[in-house]
């Protein structure tokens, strides 16, 4: 009899690290001396990965893998690599990432099917990974886990027939394409493609339901194997994001019992991965809202909501196919990809907007004589920027990953069905707020002078404290559901959405305006002074779509208010409003049914995105002093969740500064 | 118009009635029960709250101003830069306060709540009240009351509201008068006629040890309400206060 939480053990107190070794064999150097082209490269360095990986079949374990070579050796020498930046235009590491497989695919045909569609390194990434499955199931007959090789034996070349088989064939492919070097690789639609199999063992007998839940949580776990060896900006940040819910083609909701399943394990392991994303709608049952809001009282930041309503008829009006759109997923944090087409580089830039209103302060404001004017210069100085963003993408190219490949649906000619660029565009609450003080302070009241407020935000306010009070306390702001400061969010958002449309990119694709802030809510303030909102230097700009960090807000609704006054349909990149709440909240019995009709309203307002957080301050202050003792408190940053003592500290402190909402 | 003074807004409240709530907390309460834990709530007139937690003891608020708000507190509340110090206790005419809700009416129409009319006593400024109601575009509306208002005021609030909840804390006159300082007679004739008229109403009894979560005051209520809906509120469910006074 396995036991499954001896194994949860296990992996929680990482002792399978311990298995761990390093790679010896110095792979760039020998590539290099051969001379080999890219994919050649990728596809050399994956066999001898899987060639090279041990495998290690748990006692207690019903879905094997576990990688066991803790670092992944580039495919470049490093002056290989920097001469290649030079003359491309890199992303980020210069790997795929954020990209969701064709799983549907993947499961119903096992990997063999893929060998005759491919090219040779296809062909030999799939042998690879095969003989790495076979040594798998030597393994698992050697130390008696006679499941898991049988589960192993056939369902890596030739699909899955059960719910076991399908999750296996899962877990091959996800750490397939991490090894492979690909990163932030998402999960995609779980409770859709898995669904069949999950439906049929429950109907056949084969499974009971309580059965199944376990499974899901084992699986669940194995998320959390690997994830400190992945790439990203601070441990948690891994993109393994995993999507619930929402409408099919048909338009028809297809939150099932395995969401549920999924929602409900999630909550019992605790644990940062998957991170859980709810699509919803306002036709979407209340129920669903309530089992949502049942994972976010236990404080891991799950799951995040998108709004098909919104989400849908813009991809559409993007350019998307309707089915396509329809089956929209997430990339890393809660960009909108669809799973198998979407080459999407959804986080290519970031538009600061903090940084256009105080450009246009310092260049514009003081040949403006009406607002207007200003408003005309904040428009310019967006377009500038946006061009600049966008030429700055030009030549954009990816180091081939063979084996991804396969797990997408190309066109014929091996092109990708949509190669679009995201933007994110951070600040967005905290220039409108400087907005709204210029109108009013300057051309409204005409209280102080042009001159008079460019020198209070050059001296950060140094000598000013009833100003600096004044802008900051006593000024309208987005979050009070007033259209004083919530018009200027409209007009920023709408610029934007402006900038970008019409525009193609290298690849053929098109822009997509978003209001997610990645990491750009600390890196957009670090050559930025003071704003004329009164936010002084240094002080760092909401996470995503949520209000400046100081503004006095009437609470959550009215800062879901003003939050849904912009055309969102316009910005659906990805960015959620994110809303933190004092853990207490939970303690009074209809808790659960106010958020859950909370949440309802934002989505039937047409809201976009949104995610809330259950925050307890004084637990997070004696985690800074203590974090040996709260070694897995979990947290939410921006599109994922984290341990709180294994971040930087400023993040750390930026999850401290939030306004943090009781009732 | 009349005027009205409101010591706090809150959004998205709980116990106070279906759906999202918001929750109007109208300033001045005639009871002064031993175990209050609405300090800022009790006098009629604006008051200093000051949030020490944030306080840095730069000085800033002890330097001399000349606005006119800050007088009455000797310390000027337009300055520091931690906004420590917030006054408790709005003035709004009817108009105001009621555009201001009217407001969430986009909010309450998506799922369902309205607003709730709380204290303090909000009766003691029912006047001003029944005039906000008047001007709000058909929102749902609770009040939470001690019962402790003269009958035809109670009366007139009953006709208008669509959903009491109405205190009763001690059954016995004579603890009432020891423990909130006041009779409780007029409550009991409150309750009697919100019994018979028809509106949804629910009963609470907070439960102080020792003062009110005594088996002879429970079962003592409980044979005066009847079947009448009753909550019974845990101590520690009770709104706490979340400043320190400085005035
Ligand atoms: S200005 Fe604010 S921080 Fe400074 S002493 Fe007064 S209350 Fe404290
Ligand atoms: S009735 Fe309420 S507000 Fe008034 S004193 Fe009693 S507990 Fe405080």
């Amino acid at each position: 009899m396995k036991n499954y939480n001896k194994l949860k053990e296990y992996i929680l107190t990482k002792q399978h690290r311990a298995l761990r070794r390093r790679v010896e064999d110095d792979l760039p150097a020998l590539y290099s001396a051969e001379g080999l082209s890219a994919e050649e490269r990728m596809t050399r360095r994956f066999e001898y990965l899987c060639a090279h990986e041990t495998p290690v079949v748990l006692p207690d374990e019903r879905i094997a893998f576990l990688r066991t070579l803790c670092d992944i050796p580039h495919i470049y020498t490093e002056e290989e690599f920097a001469a290649l930046k030079s003359e491309k235009r890199l992303h980020e590491l210069g790997f795929h990432s954020n990209v969701t497989p064709d799983y549907e695919k993947l499961l119903r045909h096992g990997l063999l099917y893929f060998c005759d569609c491919t090219d040779g390194y296809g062909a030999r990434s799939i042998d690879a990974l095969i003989s790495l499955c076979d040594r798998y199931v030597t393994e698992a007959k050697r130390v008696g886990n006679d499941e898991v090789a049988t589960t192993l034996e056939r369902v890596s070349r030739y699909g899955a027939t059960s719910f076991l088989e399908a999750l296996q064939l899962f877990r091959v492919i996800h750490f397939a394409l991490w090894l492979e070097g690909n990163y932030h690789v998402t999960v995609g639609r779980f409770d859709k493609y898995m669904y069949p199999y999950f439906k049929s063992d429950l109907d056949s007998g084969k499974l009971t339901l309580d059965e199944a839940a376990m499974l899901v949580e084992e699986f669940f776990l194995s998320f959390n194997r690997d994830s400190d060896l992945y790439p990203g900006v601070q441990q948690g940040d891994n993109g393994q994001s995993l999507v619930l819910g929402g409408k099919d083609e048909n338009g028809c909701e297809i939150f099932n019992e395995l969401s549920r399943l999924c929602l409900e394990a999630s909550g019992r392991l605790m644990v940062i991965d998957p991170k859980i994303n709810l699509r919803v709608s306002k036709d979407t049952p209340l129920e669903v809202y309530m089992l949502g809001t049942e994972l976010t009282k236990k404080g891991l930041g799950f799951p995040q909501y998108t709004n098909d309503d919104v989400a849908i008829p813009a991809l559409i009006e993007l350019g998307y196919e309707p089915a396509d759109a329809a089956n929209y997923g997430m990339a890393a944090c809660w960009e909108l990809i669809v799973p198998g087409v979407g080459m999407d580089t959804a986080n290519i830039d970031a538009l600061s907007f903090a940084k256009i209103v105080d450009r246009a302060l310092h260049e514009d404001l003081l040949s403006c004589e009406t607002m207007e004017d200003f408003n005309s210069a904040i428009r310019a100085q967006i377009n500038k920027e946006i061009e600049l963003i966008c030429r700055g993408t030009d030549g954009l190219w990816f180091i081939p990953s063979p084996f991804l490949r396969i797990c997408m649906d190309e066109n014929a000619d091996g092109s990708y069905k949509y190669n679009n660029f995201g933007i994110h565009g951070t600040g967005a609450c905290t220039a409108a707020d400087s907005l709204a003080a210029i109108e009013k302070y300057i051309f409204d009241e005409r209280s102080l002078t042009k001159e008079e407020l460019i020198a209070a935000v050059d001296s950060d306010f140094c000598g000013s404290p009833e100003l600096l009070h004044k802008l900051r306390y006593e000024t309208a702001k987005v979050g009070q559901n007033d259209d004083y400061a919530d018009k200027y969010l409209c007009m920023l958002l709408s610029f934007f959405a402006d900038s970008l449309e019409g525009r193609r990119n290298c690849l053929d694709g098109i822009y997509r305006a978003g209001t997610g802030s990645a990491m750009f809510y600390l890196r957009h303030v670090e050559d930025l002074g003071a704003s004329p909102d009164g936010r002084r230097r240094g002080e760092s700009l909401g996470a995503n779509f949520s209000v400046s960090l100081f503004a006095k807000t009437g609470g959550p609704l009215s800062v879901i208010s003003s939050l849904t006054k912009p055309e969102l349909h316009r910005t659906i990149n990805g960015g959620p409003v994110t809303l933190e709440f004092a853990s207490g909240i939970w303690s009074a019995e209809d808790s659960i049914e106010k958020f859950s009709k909370f949440i309802k309203s934002y989505i039937a307002m047409g809201g976009h995105q949104i995610q809330l957080n259950s925050v307890d301050l004084e637990t997070l202050k004696r985690a800074q002093e203590h974090p040996e003792d709260y070694e897995r408190l979990v947290v939410r940053i921006w599109g994922w969740s984290a341990y709180f003592t294994a971040l930087d500290k400023c993040y750390q402190d930026h999850v401290m500064q939030r306004q943090i909402y009781s009732m | 118009m009349r005027e009205g003074i409101v010591f706090n807004i809150e959004e998205l409240t709980v116990h106070d009635g279906d759906g999202v709530r918001v929750t109007v907390f109208m300033k001045g309460c005639p009871m002064r029960c031993s175990w209050c834990h609405n300090p800022e709530g009790l006098k009629a007139q604006p008051e200093l709250l000051y949030k020490r937690a944030r306080c840095v003891g730069c000085g800033e608020c002890q330097k001399k101003c000349d606005h006119e708000d800050c007088k009455p507190f000797g310390r000027c509340l337009h300055v520091c830069p931690y906004d420590c110090l917030t006054v408790a206790g709005e003035r709004y005419t009817s108009e105001r306060l009621a555009s201001k809700l009217n407001k969430y009416k986009r909010i309450f129409d998506a799922c369902g709540g309205g607003v709730t009319f709380s204290g303090g006593e909000p009766l003691m400024q029912w006047e001003f009240i029944a005039e906000v109601i008047d001007r709000l575009d058909g929102i749902n509306i609770a009040i939470e009351t001690s019962g402790y208002a003269p009958m035809h005021i109670f009366k007139s609030a009953v006709d208008k509201l669509d959903h009491i909840y109405m205190d009763i804390k001690l059954f016995d006159a004579e603890a009432h008068k020891r423990h909130t300082g006041c009779d409780n007679a007029m409550i009991k004739e409150n309750f009697l006629y919100l019994r018979l008229s028809g509106k949804p109403f629910t009963i609470r009894t907070p439960l102080i040890s020792g003062i009110t979560d005594t088996e002879e005051n429970l079962s003592a209520i409980k044979e005066f309400i009847g079947d009448a809906h009753w909550e019974k509120l845990p101590e520690n469910k009770l709104a706490g206060a979340k400043y320190d006074m400085l005035i």
